[in-house]
């Protein structure tokens, strides 16, 4: 009985010496700050020259992913036109009414001017509401798998439908 | 996260709830301000885990940073139906310097996750923020001399 005692007692006391030093051997050295972490992480990232985060060829494409690149690419790609536009009011000679005026002599049948119109309008109504549903993201709610992918769906929906009511006002 | 990682390493318990933490709650900043500096419970001494640098001024602006691009999305969701309600000089100027913020730090978003190198990546933010001050010009200008975003886009709609 008093060996087994002593036999608990020893591993206990064994056990908690091997942790302690598997502890310490972990642990980052006393006074490293979170910079210097990150920038050892990123060194050694950096020289291990695997693929960058975040990286778009090694998931299985799923709704919400494809979503969110969407998302991107809608701003990249608004933002580009945004530029565009201030630039060549800066730059061109001609004021807004007269390029106008120059589409409006190309006389474009209304089905062209309606999909222009789509064209324009579906990435400003998609990044809009998905950024309402990345905005609920971000006060935590709607986070679950099923919630994404159903906020996805909803989404998708209502930018195709109000997107092809504003082209046809 | 890599330090988030190591401290699931270093005690189990408390990592696990830092985890737990930081799937829950959706704002790193938050997350990295809420953790900052805990005094570890298993542990003997005084020894911290540093997750934060010690004076917080990084992560403060960082949080700061964040919460204006939320602010900075939200009045442009306004500012959409106002032009459309309401198409006035205030609501163009509102909307030129809306939409150049928003998209300047959007893009700095990108130019962060994929842009690599430290030189790289300041030219590039460097090129974006002349950009976004010429856009910003750019609408200004139309607004100015021009007629103005809201009457641009209601005469374009017209066509």
């Amino acid at each position: 009985m008093a060996a087994l005692l002593l036999r608990h007692i020893g591993r206990h006391c064994l056990r908690a010496h091997l942790s302690s030093q598997l502890c310490i051997r972990n642990a980052a050295p006393l006074g490293t700050t979170a910079k210097e972490e990150m920038a050892r992480f990123w060194n050694k990232n950096t020289s291990s020259n695997r693929p960058v985060s975040p990286h778009l060829t090694i998931y299985r494409w799923s709704l919400p992913m494809a979503m969110s690149v969407c998302h991107r690419g809608s701003g990249i790609a608004m933002s580009g036109g945004v530029s565009l536009f201030g630039l060549s009011a800066l730059l061109l000679p001609g004021n807004f009414e007269s390029y106008l005026m120059l589409v409006k002599s190309l006389c474009l049948g209304p089905a062209l001017i309606h999909a222009a119109k789509f064209v324009l309008v579906f990435p400003l109504m998609y990044h809009s509401l998905n950024g309402v549903r990345h905005l609920m993201w971000d006060l935590g709610k709607g986070l679950s798998i099923s919630q994404v992918q159903l906020s996805g769906v909803t989404v998708l929906v209502l930018a195709v439908l109000s997107s092809a009511g504003l082209a046809a006002i | 996260m890599a330090v988030l990682l190591k401290l699931g390493v270093l005690c189990s318990g408390q990592g696990a709830r830092a985890l737990s933490l930081r799937s829950r709650a959706v704002r790193p900043a938050f997350v990295s301000a809420f953790l900052q500096d805990q005094p570890t419970p298993g542990w003997r001494g005084t020894q911290h885990i540093h997750l934060s640098p010690s004076h917080q001024s990084g992560s403060k602006a960082a949080s700061l940073h964040w919460t204006s691009e939320r602010v900075v999305s939200v009045l442009l969701l306004g500012l959409i139906p106002a032009g459309y309600l309401n198409p006035c000089s205030v609501v163009d100027y509102s909307l030129a310097a809306a939409l150049t913020l928003h998209s300047h730090w959007g893009i700095g978003q990108v130019v962060t996750d994929y842009v690599h190198g430290d030189a790289l990546q300041k030219a590039t933010k460097a090129g974006l923020l002349a950009v976004s001050a010429l856009t910003f010009a750019g609408l200004c200008y139309f607004n100015y001399h021009d007629v103005g975003i809201c009457r641009a886009v209601a005469m374009l709609w017209k066509l």
